[in-house]
């Protein structure tokens, strides 16, 4: 038998970090790609993105208050 | 190899090549009283709190003292970040009325870059934004602001046009509105101070592991031989992780400054 010794949060948090990373890629991706077709547009869209960003994130911050919390 | 992988068990005190911390709290808690001010004692972490702020204040002071013709590069440095928030931040975020909320943000986005810096800052080395207290603080800060300008500029509708969208279809109404009310109310403030706090506590983890890892490694060749080589590429690996922190660092006071920004339009414009 192996015995599994560990933190069963850590799991926890690696699960709750897959969405946000998958949606922060597209985020990103779809805005380089505006920047890119419209140069003139870029401030808008990074102030945009960074918004983007920041409730895309917001899941995976709450796994790690919970990874702390648990 | 396995005298190298020292795990929590193996630790020997006495010839301590690396002993896993009991609690990794103690990178961040700094409880020893440096010194006291009647009965305020100052620990290390208020005392950077209190020397972030007065550097925050000469940075201003001395940057925007004097009115020459042509500023100094010194001058212009500090003009080019306070230009920043007002356009950047404050205008293109609020619109025109913005300019009464930039000396605000202003201050907080000035708080927190010197706060973050820290982290990188030789003989420091610690973010005093890692402490929950701080960035709960200012995020509280923000909340009671956003709050605050939302039933000046619109009484009650404002919470009325959060929990009843008019935009949204009837049967939905009620289950968009609770959402909106939870994120609105008790998420923005959660996720704001949090996203900082923990940006920076990761930070500081990584920077502390990876060079005092790698030095220790270095310094003990005479007691582990050749293998001591592993600290090398520990600690150029933490010099890279160094780089990359400025850059956290700088961007989070960018974002939790914008953030704050439009928290504060959404206050104000509540069609959205």
């Amino acid at each position: 038998m192996i015995e599994i010794k560990g933190a069963i949060a850590l799991v926890g948090y690696g699960l709750a970090a897959i969405g946000p990373g998958i949606g922060i890629g597209i985020v990103v991706g779809n805005a380089i790609t505006a920047m890119a077709r419209q140069p003139e547009a870029a401030g808008m869209v990074r102030t945009t993105m960074f918004l983007g960003i920041a409730f895309t994130e917001a899941l995976a911050l709450i796994g790690f208050v919970l990874f702390f919390i648990a | 190899m396995e005298q190298l992988i020292l795990a929590e068990g193996a630790c020997d005190p006495a010839n301590d090549i690396i002993c896993r911390p009991e609690n990794v709290t103690e990178l961040f808690n700094n409880t020893d009283v440096i010194f006291s001010i009647g009965p305020l004692d100052v620990t290390r972490t208020v005392f950077l709190i209190f020397l972030a702020m007065v550097i925050v204040v000469a940075l201003l002071f001395f940057g925007l003292r004097s009115k020459r013709l042509v500023p100094s590069k010194f001058g212009m440095a500090i003009e080019a970040l306070v230009v920043f928030v007002r356009d950047e931040i404050a205008v293109s975020i609020i619109g025109p009325e913005g300019v009464k909320y930039y000396p605000w943000l202003l201050a907080l986005f000035m708080f927190i870059l010197v706060g973050n810096l820290f982290e990188v800052t030789p003989l420091i080395n610690f973010p005093i934004t890692s402490r929950m207290a701080i960035a709960g603080t200012l995020s509280l800060l923000t909340w009671v602001i956003f709050v605050f300008v939302g039933f000046k500029k619109n009484g009650f509708g404002y919470v009325g046009a959060l929990v009843w969208p008019k935009a949204v279809p009837l049967a939905l109404r009620p289950l968009v509105g609770l959402i909106e009310f939870v994120s609105t109310f008790f998420l923005r403030p959660l996720t704001l101070a949090v996203r900082l706090f923990a940006n920076m506590v990761a930070g500081h983890l990584m920077l502390t592991l990876l060079l005092v890892s790698g030095w220790v490694f270095i310094s003990s060749v005479g007691e582990i031989g050749i293998r001591a080589l592993i600290g090398v590429p520990w600690f150029v690996f933490g010099l890279g992780i160094y780089v990359f922190e400025i850059v956290v660092a700088v961007l989070q006071a960018y974002i939790f400054t914008l953030l704050s920004a439009v928290y504060v339009e959404s206050s104000i414009n509540i069609e959205h």
